[in-house]
């Protein structure tokens, strides 16, 4: 796959709840392997829908995704097509953690990895541990999720999904929920994926995280996107009325 | 009056025959009690109408009736309907076993919604399929959130179980009723066969708020 042939092509996506909220009105979006997204926008302006499409969470009305340039998602006379071998390389992290409760750290991460892929234990837990290092978590190894810090619970769901190797990562809003001295941490962990070249689709409240992390900047509103481009312009000087409108707010707000 | 509780140690074995009877009881009607309340929970959360009908008539009747009216049910008329011999030991094990399962169904049926939909996203967005889902995300959170509960269900079927030596079968309140009736001496035989129920009973309950306490430090994320 070279980096300027699509990873991510969504066509006309379409998807409502109950055939009356609109939530995506036709979206397109390309995406290659060398782009990290982030995506911005108003709630209830369709982000976290995407996200969750994007990870075959949800039905959709209208449209299609391919991934690699294989079909993934497709709607065929109301019905959701899903190719569950397709979505098994896309990992996502959720807002709030959803962590296993009953399992500690290390059973939270081979999980998956032992269960989807027949990986042996010992083979898992060597990744686990090495990944749980890296993000200096060894020591939590065998805590339950409850003895955590939320930073602590939102890096070990990054290192969960990172033990299925994705070729894409999805983040939902995954620093909202945490205390403002817990962000770092886990902006941290994501800054460091992004520099080993790790395909990500963020959506985020952060606009400084934001303006570090993303490659490319995706306003979204309405349930379609507004503007798209690099970092610099769509934060800093947008072309769109409501992309203007949206910035000065958030900035408002954090100033 | 003077009591004199020496008697009671006379009878010693006899007392620990009954008890031995009711443990036994007790304790296959509560594994086959729990089996059939968790089948029990599944179905009235299917999503097949009929399923749902026919378990929830039974759970509600089953709640909606007097335990000593079933046992007599199943000890008197059950045979009958059925045309078969069933010793006491079966008509006991049937009757608790029914009752018990409608009772932990209802606690099933609370543990399985507690597990939220966020947990079963993850489970989609790391590729478990829908059996590495049920086996090792919902059931061992389900089973660990209804433990409390379903201890202190098998504390009361432990205690309902005295019902039994009404339909004449030898537990320990059978065997104490008997002592008591041949020895004349109420007090001191029916108090002791109070105690054994209570000293067995007393440290499962207490044992029911440490778990509860423990899991629910567990499970709170």
């Amino acid at each position: 796959m070279s980096d300027t042939a699509p990873l991510i092509k969504i066509e006309g996506l379409h998807k409502s709840y109950g055939g009356v909220v609109q939530v995506l009105q036709g979206l397109d979006i390309e995406m290659t392997a060398g782009d990290r997204v982030v995506i911005i926008g108003p709630s209830g302006g369709g982000k976290s829908t995407l996200l969750r499409v994007l990870m075959g969470l949800e039905q959709i009305d209208r449209g299609s995704i391919t991934f690699g340039g294989n079909p993934y998602i497709s709607a065929k006379s109301g019905k959701t097509a899903i190719d569950a071998k397709v979505r098994r390389s896309i990992g996502m992290v959720f807002q709030h953690y959803t962590l296993f409760p009953h399992l500690d750290v290390i059973g939270n991460l081979i999980l998956a990895p032992t269960k989807v892929r027949g990986e042996k234990k010992a083979d898992a837990r060597e990744r686990a541990m090495a990944l749980l290092t890296r993000f200096g978590l060894a020591q939590k190894a065998n805590a339950y999720p409850a003895q955590l810090s939320g930073g602590q619970k939102q890096r070990v769901a990054i290192a969960r999904a990172l033990m299925l190797d994705p070729k894409l990562m999805l983040f939902d809003e995954v620093t909202s929920a945490l205390d403002p001295e817990l962000v770092a941490e886990v902006e941290q962990v994501i800054l460091q994926l992004a520099h080993q070249q790790m395909p990500m689709v963020i959506v985020t409240h952060d606009m400084w995280f934001a303006r570090n992390i993303a490659s490319r900047v995706i306003f979204c509103a309405g349930g379609v996107v507004v503007e798209d481009g690099p970092p610099e312009q769509v934060l800093g000087s947008p072309k769109e009325e409501r992309t203007r409108e949206f910035i000065e707010r958030v900035f408002h707000i954090k100033h | 009056m003077t009591f004199n509780f020496a008697v009671v140690f006379k009878f010693q074995d006899a007392l620990l025959l009954g008890l031995l009877t009711t443990l036994k009881l007790t304790l296959i009607c509560i594994v086959l009690g729990c089996a059939l309340g968790f089948f029990l929970a599944l179905a009235r959360t299917s999503k097949s109408a009929i399923l749902r009908g026919v378990s929830s008539i039974y759970v509600e009747f089953f709640r909606g009736t007097p335990v000593l009216v079933q046992l007599f049910w199943v000890f008197f008329c059950l045979p009958l309907v059925l045309g078969v011999e069933l010793s006491n030991l079966a008509s006991g094990v049937i009757a608790l076993t029914l009752y018990m399962g409608a009772i932990t169904s209802e606690t099933f049926r609370a543990s399985l919604k507690s597990v939220g939909q966020e947990q079963l996203d993850a489970c989609v967005a790391l590729g478990l399929s829908p059996w590495a889902r049920t086996m090792n995300v919902v059931l061992p959170q389900a089973v660990l959130r209804a433990a409390p509960t379903l201890l202190s269900n098998c504390v009361s079927l432990f205690k309902e179980s005295a019902l039994v030596s009404a339909v004449g079968m030898a537990d320990l309140m059978f065997v104490g009723q008997n002592i008591s009736n041949n020895t004349a001496r109420p007090v001191e035989v029916l108090t002791v066969v109070a105690l054994i129920y209570f000293v067995i009973a007393f440290p499962l309950t207490r044992a029911v708020t440490v778990i509860e306490h423990r899991i629910l430090k567990r499970l709170a994320v």
